[in-house]
């Protein structure tokens, strides 16, 4: 069977959420929202997905690769615009074409999790949230062996290292290989998702702090994303550039893209520097005079 | 930085940002414009664009020589939305009155 995802473009209502990742690569409660999908359909009998990919195909490729681990074949269509699924159905599909699996799960634009059409999560900074927040009694799925309901609506990765003296207030969910540390409170309302951490005595309420995020010391979140530097308040939609590292932070290493343009401006640098450190040393030596300059290295 | 004291009641206005740069002359000023007895002071941040941790320690200085606001009403005027998340952030809204007018 077969069936055709949607990524959505960028959306105006939520500009911050797109900034470092396509909206389908977000991640929710440890995976990204097409993984989600991918293992949704994969369970409904789906075994050839395609993804449009309207907004950097490529991260949606680092995710979800050829779709082994969901037991599908995957391929990605890089795409312009995003298309409705009516769009999509007369673009990708010919007629006669059999095997998709039946309507609505043939074409599905991924603005909402799995079972929850009524929820987009793209119009606004709420709508993200309130789509984060009620899907964890849902995103425990068998394949997720590492996440533990300690108690009814707290959940808990068993990798998370969690100080006793922290409070866990339902509902609530703290990722794999996530740090709460001594007094802080979570929740109700809060997903720390994997590798965030929250420091001594933060609080973090209604709120959900993305992967490798920083929370630091008394610090207080509530209503907010939490996404690194960024804090937005998902109930004013306001946004700040938290100033100060200690306060927040993102803590995810640099792209090696980024690291390797390091790299080249660093050798070019070297390659400007060097031929002319070698030419001066060979008039130094050519000319046999003393200079007033020390000579090079 | 404008600084008017009118008896009781003394007002800071006129302060674009609120950092390492001038915190330390806010202090100092604001410092030694305090009221001696009980009175108000209100810090009017609408023209402020942007603060830092040292414009927040400047802003606790204040909270502290007041005897914890106690002796001192301390109020802070009409905060852009992103500095109102500061202070939500580090707590200080606990500590200061937030008034937008």
């Amino acid at each position: 069977m077969k069936t055709l995802l949607i990524c959505p473009a960028r959306r105006p209502a939520v500009p911050l959420l797109a900034e470092d990742r396509p909206l389908a690569a977000l991640p929710i409660l440890g995976e990204a929202l097409v993984a989600h999908w991918v293992e949704h359909v994969a369970g409904l009998g789906a075994k050839e997905v395609r993804i449009v990919a309207p907004d950097r195909a490529d991260a949606i490729r680092a995710i979800v690769g050829d779709g082994g681990r969901w037991g599908v074949r995957i391929e990605i269509i890089a795409a312009a615009a995003e298309s409705s699924a009516t769009e999509a159905a007369s673009r990708y599909r010919s007629t006669d074409e059999p095997g998709w699996l039946p309507h609505p799960h043939d074409f599905i634009v991924m603005n909402h999790l799995p079972g929850a059409t009524g929820s987009n999560l793209f119009e606004s900074y709420a709508g993200w949230f309130s789509g984060v927040r009620n899907w964890m009694p849902r995103a425990i799925t068998p394949a997720r062996v590492r996440m533990n309901e300690i108690r009814p609506g707290v959940w808990v990765s068993r990798r998370a290292r969690v100080h006793p003296s922290a409070q866990l207030n339902a509902p609530c969910w703290v990722g794999d290989q996530a740090y709460v540390g001594r007094g802080a409170v979570v929740g109700p309302g809060a997903v720390i998702e994997d590798r965030a951490v929250v420091e001594q005595g933060a609080t973090v309420i209604q709120s959900v702090v993305t992967p490798d995020t920083y929370v630091g010391k008394l610090t207080a979140v509530a209503n907010s994303l939490a996404m690194g530097q960024t804090l937005i308040n998902w109930k004013s939609g306001s946004s700040l550039r938290v100033p100060d590292p200690f306060l927040m932070t993102s803590l995810a290493r640099k792209p090696k893209a980024t690291a390797r343009r390091a790299r080249q401006a660093v050798g070019a640098a070297l390659g400007a520097f060097l031929p002319l450190n070698l030419l001066r040393t060979w008039n130094y030596r050519l000319s046999g005079r003393t200079s007033s300059l020390k000579p090079p290295i | 930085m404008k600084i008017e004291n009118l008896g009781e009641r003394l007002t800071v206005s006129e302060i674009s940002e609120l950092t390492a740069v001038n915190s330390g002359q806010f202090r100092e000023r604001v410092g030694a414009a305090l009221p001696s007895a009980s009175g108000v002071v209100e810090i009017d941040l609408s023209q402020t664009q942007f603060v830092d941790s040292s414009g927040l320690g400047a802003l606790f200085a204040l909270y502290r020589s007041t005897g914890n606001g106690k002796n001192v009403t301390l109020r802070l005027l009409n905060p852009a939305p992103e500095i109102q998340q500061l202070f939500e952030l580090t707590q200080m809204h606990q500590l200061f009155e937030i008034v937008q007018r």
